[in-house]
């Protein structure tokens, strides 16, 4: 396994909860500097969860792991975007009907 | 933060580091030292340097030459009056380190070094047995087994027979039936399924044969065995049937395509996704019936979501029970029974499955009419996570319908718990007294959390169990609750073992003093979450080790304290330990290593 050259570089990042599900939660990064969204379990919560909640923990940066391109990965993305456009014509067919 | 004289003592043969700064002239005493807890974090950083720093032992009571400030390593330069320091230092050091692990919860940083800890820890006790001590260590349990057997008979509480049917082939037919070696599913079905559930819009049969191994599927919700109850039995005695060579295969998306339970990525080829043989996989040669249910737009990260497709699903399943009800018993091509014996005299002890329950696709059905069926069955989150009791034999007998959480690799299928090892293992080794199962959900929040754990607790004092095994699937939050659960048990001076899947990814978020006794349930090279469906999950070698370490526990033997990283070394020694002392061979299983890597995936594109 590659060894990480800044995972030392631990910065305290703050989000706001902005979606809630039953399994999970979205979480907006502060500053605008991305979105991240986490299974239940991953959550640690002492409070009924809200959206607007203010949420914080350490991270750092990330980092390449190498310039190659896993195919499997390729092809599962390719798939599943395929799928979404599928079966969003699907629903949309389906309304004008 | 200074220590106390007898954390000292614990410590005596660990470097001496001033905790705050002391002028000089002053007398050592613990009070002035730091707890060695947190030195190899200190150390790794760079904020200290302990070459030269003496050990407590030989500080205690010196005087102070110099003024030295906060977190300075003692050396013979700034002391007047050292100690010499014991002669059996190193023998002795094995067993104080086993303590260490008590004086983690000191700060956040400490802690989250015991974590690293925690996870290697479940290789120690093994390595302990390696020493001078190691055969009698073994031999404890055993002698002391011998004896109390004697005195007293095992009882048989009750018998659970499972029969084999065999399936060679599935076809789809006008009618669902199952004739000689094949099943044949009613065309048509589908649509039922669809419209029972109002959140299902569609849903999508699949046979899987060997030959269709190398087909893209969605991600993996669910595997589970066809099993059915004859006549009357109940699940967890009696008689049930089961299909042999076919397993039931949940698999779906919500109406934009997103996966069901989305973060759960097993979605790919099945033959590069599925770690074969696991208890909770399919094992290679099986025939999947798999489905894949479509539920509304948004609704596969809410509850009703997952449910409705299992449910769905389950439709499909409960036709061919009620064909499997029907088939002649010339065609048992096995039977097994498993007995479940209560030992009286041996030591007793109790198995804590902890399972997810934060909700969603994190919950599971507990104890259907049918094995893994989902009519009858309640859902631990509605049942607000609470300990539930079982008899291990309702365990193997289909009396959790997993939803199965994310993260593949050490989610704990249907199945899982139709083929748990440990349950196996306990309930076959004559040396201990198994006396249940408590499944105990793990909620969300953490005040519900150390809710349900203090149940756990108060059921075991009142079990009078002499010892715990504690089990949780998947690493997150419910370390959280896992730890508690050591906790709350431990306290009551009962020995536990916990199992796990930590290494590397997993480590555990919290640890507490009763967290000596650990074993790792990875598997896989780099001690991740590797995506290969069930690959972390807890089997047969984990079991072992598991019981090992427990008897070895209820023996009073001390275990060695884990190392600071993951080393996958520490459970090769344990097994080859287990082997020289019980003369069995331990068998491991292989990990995603031996599945065919993703070469020239292009070519495979449609």
């Amino acid at each position: 396994m590659k060894d990480l050259q800044y995972g030392d570089r631990i910065i305290r990042m703050e989000g706001v909860i902005v979606e809630v599900h039953d399994g999970s939660v979205g979480i907006d990064l502060k500053g605008r500097l991305g979105f991240l969204k986490v299974p239940m379990r991953m959550f640690i919560s002492d409070y009924p969860i809200k959206v607007g909640q203010e949420v914080a923990w350490n991270m750092s940066f990330v980092e390449q792991l190498g310039p190659e391109v896993n195919e499997k990965y390729i092809s599962n993305l390719d798939t599943y975007l395929r799928r979404q456009k599928e079966m969003r014509e699907k629903n949309q067919n389906n309304k004008e009907v | 933060m200074s220590i106390t004289a007898e954390t000292a003592k614990e410590h005596a043969h660990d470097p001496a580091v001033l905790c705050c700064r002391a002028e000089a002239g002053i007398t050592i005493e613990p009070a002035n030292l730091e707890d060695p807890a947190i030195f190899d974090d200190l150390v790794d950083s760079g904020l200290l340097c302990l070459d030269g720093c003496l050990t407590i032992e030989e500080v205690l009571g010196a005087k102070l030459t110099k003024t030295c400030d906060s977190l300075c390593p003692l050396t013979k330069d700034v002391l007047d009056g050292v100690n010499a320091p014991t002669t059996e230092a190193p023998a002795e050091e094995a067993e104080e380190v086993e303590e260490a692990p008590a004086a983690a919860p000191v700060a956040a940083a400490p802690l989250k070094i015991h974590i690293g800890e925690g996870k290697d820890i479940n290789l120690e006790i093994p390595v302990g047995a390696l020493g001078a001590t190691g055969t009698a260590v073994a031999e404890v349990p055993a002698a002391a087994v011998a004896t109390a057997a004697e005195e007293q008979e095992p009882k048989l509480i009750r018998s659970l027979t499972r029969k084999h049917f065999n399936i060679t082939e599935v076809k789809r037919g006008p009618e669902t039936k199952i004739e000689g070696t094949t099943l044949y599913i009613r065309e048509g079905i589908e649509k039922e399924c669809i419209d029972s559930q109002e959140l299902v819009y569609d849903l999508k049969i699949d046979i899987i044969t060997p030959e269709d191994y190398h087909t893209y599927s969605e991600t993996i919700m669910d595997v589970q065995p066809i099993a059915t109850k004859d006549g009357e039995d109940e699940i967890g005695s009696g008689i049930t049937r089961v299909l042999d060579g076919v397993v039931m295969m949940v698999t779906g998306t919500d109406a934009n395509g997103v996966q069901i339970g989305e973060f759960g990525s097993s979605e790919g080829y099945l033959d590069e996704n599925i770690m074969w043989g696991r208890p909770g996989a399919p094992d290679k040669g099986e025939i999947f019936i798999k489905t894949q249910v479509t539920v509304k737009e948004g609704t596969n990260m809410e509850r009703p979501g997952p449910l409705a497709a299992h449910t769905a699903s389950d439709m499909i399943t409960q036709e061919i029970r009620e064909a499997l009800k029907k088939v002649d018993e010339s065609f048992v091509v096995n039977e097994e029974v498993f007995d479940q014996y209560r030992r009286p005299g041996k030591k007793k002890v109790v198995i804590v499955k902890e399972i997810m329950g934060q909700g969603a696709m994190h919950d599971n059905l507990i104890l259907p009419v049918e094995p893994v069926g989902v009519l009858g069955a309640r859902p631990n989150v509605d049942l607000g996570n609470v300990p539930v009791c079982v008899s291990p034999l309702e365990v193997l007998d289909g009396c959790i319908h997993a939803l199965t959480c994310i993260g593949p690799a050490s989610k704990e299928m249907s199945r899982h718990y139709w083929r748990e090892p440990l349950v196996l293992e306990a309930l076959h080794d004559e040396e201990i007294d198994l006396c249940g199962v408590i499944f105990v959900g793990s909620p969300q929040i953490n005040a519900e959390k150390f809710y349900v754990s203090k149940r756990v607790g108060q059921v075991c004092e009142m079990l009078d169990v002499d010892g715990a095994f504690i089990t949780t699937e998947g690493f997150g939050n419910n370390h959280i609750d896992f730890a508690s659960h050591h906790e709350q048990i431990g306290k009551r001076g009962i020995p536990v073992v916990g199992l796990s899947f930590c290494a590397v990814q997993g480590a555990l978020v919290v640890g507490n003093k009763y967290m000596t006794y650990m074993v790792d349930n990875n598997k896989s090279e780099s001690g991740i979450e590797n995506e290969v469906l069930a690959c972390n999950t807890l089997c047969k070698e984990e079991a072992i080790r598991a019981i090992q370490m427990l008897k070895n526990a209820m023996g009073g033997e001390p275990v060695k304290a884990a190392e600071k990283k993951w080393n996958p070394n520490v459970k090769a020694s344990n097994v080859e330990v287990i082997e020289g002392v019980t003369g069995e061979k331990i068998d491991l299983v292989k990990n995603e290593q031996s599945l065919p890597m993703s070469q020239k995936r292009k070519e495979k594109y449609d």
